[in-house]
């Protein structure tokens, strides 16, 4: 991964832990001083390396693993703000990935019933008793990152 | 993935939508996994994991076995 597409991602994350929302091509571009069709082919190549996930089809942020550009079933609050997460490791994966306590409110998907979850000093101090299931192994993960 | 209430609950969700039963662990585990994926995701000297290095995480936390697997 090279330093443009580095900094490129960078840009994205910072955005988006900040805003709770993903820059377009063209907010990228302004702000770091880049051509916008630079920007898209680096928002490609960074979709292609699994840095990040696009619409399928355009140059639109879907994902910024943890964090989802879309909503969810599974709604993170951790240091005074809130983001939805893309399923349930990555709702766990937020407060990780900002190092601080958070909460998370999710469902089951077979009764409808609300799920509450919290971290506090990397413990699963709430929740800890529930399960977590996955449907895809492992190494069929990124055939259909959405539908994993 | 998702968080469901119970196994009770779990097989009756892969019941109805009728999906198989994949594999299972208690979301404090997952905790667990969560914090070693994640914990560097969002820092500036970010770079991506090799292969091996993210096999090594799942191996750490005893997530073994061919469903574990990555490549």
């Amino acid at each position: 991964m090279n330093a443009l597409d580095l900094r490129i991602r960078n840009h994205a994350y910072s955005t988006f832990v900040g805003e709770g929302r993903a820059p377009t091509t063209v907010e990228t571009a302004a702000t770091l001083g880049l051509a916008e069709d630079e920007v898209a082919a680096a928002y490609r190549r960074l979709h292609d390396a699994h840095a990040l996930v696009l619409h399928a089809g355009t140059d639109k942020i879907r994902m910024l693993n943890p964090f989802s550009a879309v909503e969810t079933p599974h709604r993170v609050e951790a240091g005074g703000r809130s983001w939805f997460a893309n399923c349930a490791w990555d709702a766990l994966g937020i407060p990780a990935s900002l190092h601080t306590d958070g909460s998370v409110s999710s469902e089951c998907p077979d009764c409808g019933g609300p799920l509450a979850l919290e971290v506090r000093d990397g413990e699963l101090v709430r929740g800890a008793e529930l399960l977590v299931h996955f449907v895809v192994p492992a190494r069929r993960w990124w055939d259909d990152i959405a539908f994993t | 993935m998702v968080f469901l209430r119970s196994e009770e609950h779990l097989e009756r969700w892969l019941d109805a939508v009728g999906q198989e039963h994949g594999a299972t662990m208690p979301a404090a585990k997952l905790n667990e996994l969560a914090r070693r994926w994640w914990w560097t995701r969002v820092e500036r000297d970010w770079r991506p994991r090799t292969p091996a290095e993210s096999q090594a995480i799942l191996d750490e936390l005893g997530l073994t076995g061919e469903f574990w697997q990555l490549s």
